[in-house]
């Protein structure tokens, strides 16, 4: 029976109850819902705890992007319900596994329709194009009792009533009107009555049919409640999901190696600048994973190429990746591949959305510098900041006017971005030096564009006296040459082996090699994917990820090109 | 100048606070312990208000007891735009006291549960109190529901929220602390979020801000 209603669509609120920037609190067989409207008009219906403390969270903040948790400021991202950001931890970008039950949500007759299971097409009811929604009716009582006594309270005042599927009930009016009554089972003693009916009144009209139907629901509701005392039933027992058995155990063996496990297609392709497209994908599939702001996607293109790039989406943008590819002059395949065959329809494969780049969001202020394509995450970033209400600069470094790209999104930041054209890089410096003069221990600095300037401007902020760990960076691309000459060994502390890694090797392939699967992207040390922590070992840093202080700190590497400088390296896998 | 003998954990006088907050009054806050002093029941204190009761509210040569009553004296004497408490228009000023009172029969049933499971007032019949919290927001959402459908937002007719708002709003908003959901009352829940945006609103331990409204 519970598993039977479990799998039919049931009203749980109505549309017009399920305002903008509120919370709307709503039950079904046993189950609590936070049931929010996005500013762009999508409906989430999530499972009504934090997963962090188990809070309800609809007494949380709908922001219009992201749900908001009272307790601690976890934030969930529109339609994936996956977390966005924890307060605790402004440095780390939170793990993609952190991510809300969500539940099947349609929106018909002027209601918001789900179910635990309702996977199949909901019925369409015929001759409901003009609709008016009833107020609904809270009942202390079982939904059965409610549908015998509803129908019997019509049938006494003179109208024809008819049983339909899923345990509607339609009332026809004297007067020739259709009613829809719905019982909404909330838990075995707890029930809202639902109904609406084909037609649409003048404002005055309205009101008189609402409070009309209410008389009648409300009076039907007292004898209803009156028989419900005398026959409670016990509570629904609610199974709360636990933490899924695949994260629970070791993961299956599988192919190793970079993984695209996203089909997506180009939905929209356009020019945003000289030599700039802008490419949205959308999922052939599924929902796509949460992204957070300075997170990048691995596309995997038909000719074998495999290339990141950073998404440009604001918080909430859940139903579309949107990166910009700039023609590259020294293009080795990919970003002409991008520019000149691919269109739109085309299908590409492209990986989970990874945050090597996390946005603190506990600075009093942030500065943005942005050189030319760099201008992409921090684009991200700032919107999100946007929606906080936090305080940030924005410059942007461009040769001129012809290459701003993603301009619409630039006029709607709030802070207006400077804008700073065709600066040679003596003028660059100084006017870094202008950017970065002024700073305390509550500011951070990202920074994504070009080598020679992301050079410069970290150059610029060591003079300056900014801390090494206040500033962050994104380089493209890794273009030191790199000397894989040496040879060595690694344990691996955790796994109990003993591996060698000869000249020519790198230390992820002798990995892959024996069976141990490492995430990652570039494969050339610039976007911080394949990180492992080290135990001890003097380690070579060939890469571009890690500032000049962590490098010193020698505890972490970057197995796709650092090596080792002592004879052996203990890793921590 | 304003002195108010106050208690943080106290809906009621949270009105006061709410209601000095949006009229950007200052005021003195004399503390007194309710809990677990009971300085409220103290000889000193009683001869302030017999009731033995908060919130007092003194104003150079008045001493005035009672939420409500506070809630009308700083609406007359300190709202110069005259919006809080009109009295101009006789039908609206009815209506306001019979809201006023509405919210102290909240007190009666929703504020005594919460004292019940929060501060101990054992003696308190916890489930007639609930019984009684749930028939009256019933009442009041039914009421919020229609006020929607004829394009109001509060309690009572006009463009701004009234003391008859602020009289209803902290027994409500605490409910929850008395074992009370409001689940089923989602016209007063979008009301909540109303009036949580009034400009000057202030929030106390167990009542939550809103987002921003902007959209």
């Amino acid at each position: 029976m519970l598993n039977d209603l479990k799998k039919i669509w049931h009203p749980i609120a109505s549309s017009a109850e399920v305002q903008k920037r509120h919370v709307f609190h709503a039950q079904l067989l046993g189950r609590e819902y936070a049931v929010w409207r996005a500013d762009d008009g999508n409906v989430n219906v999530w499972e009504n705890r934090c997963l962090h403390r188990g809070v309800r969270l609809t007494i949380g903040i709908n922001e219009g992007t992201e749900l908001r948790c009272q307790y601690h400021g976890w934030r969930y991202a529109n339609r994936t319900a996956g977390c966005t950001y924890i307060p605790a931890h402004p440095a780390d970008a939170p793990a993609r596994t952190i991510c809300n039950n969500t539940y099947p949500v349609k929106e018909a007759m002027g209601m918001v329709w789900s179910g635990e299971e309702a996977f199949a097409e909901p019925v369409h009811f015929k001759n409901f194009e003009k609709y008016t929604v009833l107020r609904p009716i809270p009942i202390n009582g079982n939904f059965n009792i409610i549908r015998e006594m509803l129908s019997a309270k019509y049938r006494l005042l003179g109208h024809t009533t008819r049983d339909e599927v899923n345990g509607v009930l339609k009332v026809i009016l004297k007067n020739g009107e259709v009613i829809l009554f719905f019982v909404q089972p909330q838990d075995s003693n707890l029930s809202v009555l639902r109904g609406v009916v084909n037609q649409k009144y003048s404002d005055s009209e309205r009101v008189l049919f609402l409070r009309a139907q209410n008389r009648i629901l409300q009076s039907l509701r007292n004898d209803i409640e009156v028989l419900s005392k005398k026959r409670q039933i016990d509570p629904m027992i609610v199974q709360i999901a636990q933490v899924s058995s695949e994260l629970s155990k070791m993961p299956q063996k599988k192919d190793i190696g970079r993984q695209a496990v996203l089909r997506v297609q180009v939905a929209e392709k356009k020019k945003t600048a000289k030599d700039i497209v802008s490419i949205k994908l959308v999922s052939l599939r599924d929902q796509l994973p949460t992204f957070q702001p300075g997170a990048h996607i691995d596309l995997h293109l038909q000719n074998g190429l495999i290339r990141q790039y950073s998404l440009v989406n604001g918080p909430g943008e859940t139903n579309f990746y949107n990166i910009g590819v700039k023609l590259d002059a020294l293009s080795t395949g990919g970003s002409e591949y991008l520019h000149k065959d691919i269109r739109e329809g085309d299908v590409l494969a492209c990986s989970v959305p990874r945050n090597n780049f996390p946005l603190r969001r506990d600075s009093l202020k942030t500065i943005f510098v942005a050189g030319g394509i760099g201008l992409t995450p921090l684009l991200s970033m700032a919107q999100s900041l946007d929606v906080m209400n936090l305080n940030y600069e924005f410059h942007y470094f461009v040769q001129n006017e012809d290459h701003i790209a993603f301009s619409s999104i630039l006029k709607k930041l709030k802070k207006t971005p400077l804008v700073h054209q065709g600066l040679s890089p003596k003028l660059t410096k100084k006017k870094l030096n202008e950017i970065l003069l002024y700073h305390n221990n509550s500011m951070n600095l990202y920074v994504c564009g070009p080598g020679p300037m992301l050079e410069t401007t970290r150059q610029v902020a060591a003079e300056l006296d900014w801390p090494d760990n206040s500033v962050h960076f994104e380089y493209f691309k890794n273009s030191n040459v790199i000397d894989d000459s040496s040879s060595f060994k690694i344990e691996l502390a955790r796994s109990a082996l003993s591996l060698k890694v000869q000249s020519g090797q790198s230390v992820l392939e002798v990995l892959r090699a024996n069976g141990l699967d490492l995430p990652s992207s570039c494969e050339q040390g610039a976007c911080g994917t394949c990180k492992v922590s080290v135990v001890d070992g003097a380690i070579d840093h060939q890469d571009v990820y890690l500032n000049e202080s962590e490098k010193l700190k020698g505890n972490v590497m970057m197995t796709c090109v650092s090596r080792a400088l002592s004879k052996r390296l203990i890793l921590d896998i | 100048m304003i002195e108010l003998y106050d208690y943080e954990l106290s809906g009621n006088c949270y009105k006061i606070r709410l209601m000095l907050s949006f009229l950007k009054l200052d005021y003195v806050s004399k503390k007194v312990e309710f809990h677990p002093g009971k300085e409220h029941k103290s000889e000193k204190f009683l001869e302030i208000n017999p009731l033995g009761q908060l919130p007092v509210l003194s104003d150079t040569n008045l001493v005035l007891r009672d939420a409500q009553a506070i809630l009308v004296y700083l609406a007359r004497k300190y709202d110069k735009k005259n919006i809080w408490c009109p009295i101009d228009d006789p039908e609206k000023l009815g209506l306001i006291a019979q809201w006023l009172s509405f919210g102290d029969l909240i007190t009666g049933s929703s504020s005594a549960a919460r004292l019940h499971d929060t501060l101990f007032y054992t003696e308190f019949d916890i489930g007639e109190c609930r019984e009684r919290a749930h028939a009256q927001f019933r009442i009041l959402d039914e009421h919020l529901f229609f006020q929607e459908q004829l394009n109001q937002s509060w309690i009572c007719d006009g463009e701004k929220p009234t003391i008859a708002d602020i009289a209803c709003f902290p027994y409500i908003a605490l409910s929850e602390e008395g074992g009370i959901s409001r689940m089923s009352y989602p016209a007063i829940r979008r009301w909540m979020d109303r009036f949580k945006r009034i400009d000057g609103f202030i929030v106390m331990p167990g009542v939550f801000p809103a987002g921003p409204r902007s959209f």
